[in-house]
């Protein structure tokens, strides 16, 4: 462990997402207030409440694994963590195909808040249809939670050690945050962090759908609409998000092409209610964050915030933020992602964390989709319409989880510091 | 079902189950199963897969002196009751 605490920063991102699976699609459908949500076909949508979600492109992961070099392990889960990863190691120039001939004593800790669910999907049909003889013999290393981090770890041959967090929509900030703090105090050089997430087979769906979270709007571009008045739930999307961090002098030391760096990291559980969130409990996880990062209220330009659009979480962050931030939060400007791919749960923290970074690559952030009338009980700078000019270069990402997880990441935009 | 159709379910079987990088349009009787990337988890899948595709059962055991697809698939055909004038294979 290092005495001295290590400045943490971003050299590789990989996402797949229902806009898109490279950054510059993403990034651009987001400018253009594209929505990638739209009536569902993994599942039939005529069977759930809510017919509409962010779907990723088929398509787009066999190209992506192609384009890594790995064979699909085939739960559609774990694929889509693989293609992310794939794509944020050779954005990083790290791994197979980038001069490495062995094994790289990497960490890969990623999130995901249901796991390898396609997987148990078909096992749990093998078992009910045909009994024990029915199941596929490679049921439990298909099936089991570190089936994610694990394959990973095996097909980039990274040999860090492995292992998933599992916290619900925290899922994937918190795999960046404890990657960050293992960077950070020495226990790692670099770490492959991110998450994963495909709520659409029909079973894990189908216990979204009766949870009552979810909106029953069947209007995919309008369904998801954060702090808006007229919000009624979210609305669910899958993908994946892939972070390569590394210390800044092994950074410095490769030349590696800095994008961004993490300042700090908070977390708490509310320890009251297994889905209603708490105020308390998210403060706590800003101000710790806040804490972390050695930033204070005035420093921070943007607030991606968790945003899933039901009722309770809105005004429940939007509480949370004014508290937590005073005065300052009133001029910070704050969107939530999940307006443009719905929730992707246990990916969601990974993605609008990478999300977050392009913005602060670029000084502009994009605003809310679908904020017609903001809710007076959000009492927010909520960004509206056009995409959002920063004047300060820090960040904050907020993810909280059924549980009472709270998890809040502060990024700062890249430039290089004294 | 000829021989031919068994080989074509095979090598789509086959590539679910292995894995590995193989030309599996290039699979003929004569290739050898050594030669297509299955461990011992990968094979249990393939028999898994094979008795679902074809309607057989049998203990994986079974298959310990099967070396070549061709031999596999005349065992398949043994299990499905279609031997005669095949190449001995060991019987289910």
């Amino acid at each position: 462990m290092n005495s001295v605490p290590r400045r943490v920063v971003v050299t590789g991102m990989g996402l797949i997402t229902p806009l898109g699976s490279d950054e510059e699609t993403v990034w651009n459908a987001m400018m253009q207030k594209h929505c990638g949500i739209r009536r569902l076909t993994l599942v039939n949508p005529d069977d759930y409440k809510t017919p509409v979600g962010g779907e990723v492109d088929s398509k787009a992961i066999p190209a992506m694994l192609r384009e890594a070099g790995v064979e699909p392990v085939g739960d559609r889960t774990v694929d889509l963590a693989l293609a992310s990863a794939g794509a944020a190691l050779r954005s990083a120039g790290i791994g197979a195909g980038c001069g490495s001939s062995g094994p790289v004593p990497m960490p890969v800790i990623f999130g995901s808040g249901i796991g390898a669910s396609h997987s148990m999907y078909h096992a749990f049909e093998a078992f009910f249809q045909k009994g024990v003889r029915g199941l596929r013999p490679t049921s439990v290393p298909r099936c089991m939670g570190n089936a994610i981090s694990a394959q990973i770890s095996i097909k980039f041959r990274l040999s860090g050690p492995n292992y998933v967090i599992v916290s619900a929509c925290t899922s994937s900030t918190t795999a960046i945050g404890v990657s960050f703090r293992m960077v950070r105090d020495g226990y790692a050089d670099c770490a492959l962090c991110g998450g994963t997430d495909s709520v659409f087979d029909p079973f894990v769906y189908a216990g979204w759908n009766n949870l009552g979270v979810m909106s029953k709007n069947p209007d995919p571009l309008s369904a998801c609409r954060p702090f808006d008045s007229r919000r009624d739930g979210c609305v669910l999307g899958e993908g994946a998000g892939a972070l390569v961090i590394e210390s800044l002098e092994r950074a410095a030391a490769r030349g590696a092409r800095i994008r961004g760096e993490i300042l700090g990291y908070g977390e708490s559980s509310d320890a009251s209610h297994i889905t209603s969130p708490s105020v308390e409990g998210q403060v706590r996880a800003i101000l710790d964050a806040m804490s972390s990062a050695g930033v204070a209220a005035g420093d921070i330009g943007f607030i991606n915030a968790h945003g899933t659009a039901t009722r309770a979480n809105d005004e429940c962050e939007s509480k949370s933020i004014t508290a937590a931030l005073g005065p300052a939060a009133a001029s910070v400007p704050t969107a939530s992602s999940k307006s443009f791919f719905g929730h992707l749960l246990g990916a969601a923290g990974a993605v609008e964390t990478i999300v977050t970074f392009l913005g602060l690559e670029r000084g502009m952030m994009p605003p809310n989709l679908n904020l017609d009338e903001p809710d007076p009980g959000c009492n927010l700078c909520l960004a509206r319409g056009e995409a959002v000019k920063l004047k300060s270069p820090v960040a904050m990402k907020n993810s909280f989880g059924f549980g009472g997880n709270n998890a809040v990441l502060i990024l700062r935009g890249w430039e290089e510091r004294k | 079902m000829s021989n031919d159709d068994i080989l074509v379910r095979l090598r789509h079987l086959m590539k679910q189950s292995s894995q590995a990088k193989v030309d599996w349009d290039a699979v003929t009787a004569d290739s050898t199963i050594a030669s297509l990337g299955f461990d011992s988890l990968t094979i249990l899948d393939l028999v898994y897969d094979i008795q679902q595709e074809f309607g057989v059962e049998f203990e994986a055991e079974k298959l310990a002196g099967v070396k070549t697809v061709g031999e596999l698939i005349a065992f398949l055909r043994s299990c499905m009751g279609g031997t005669a004038g095949e190449k001995a294979a060991p019987r289910c």
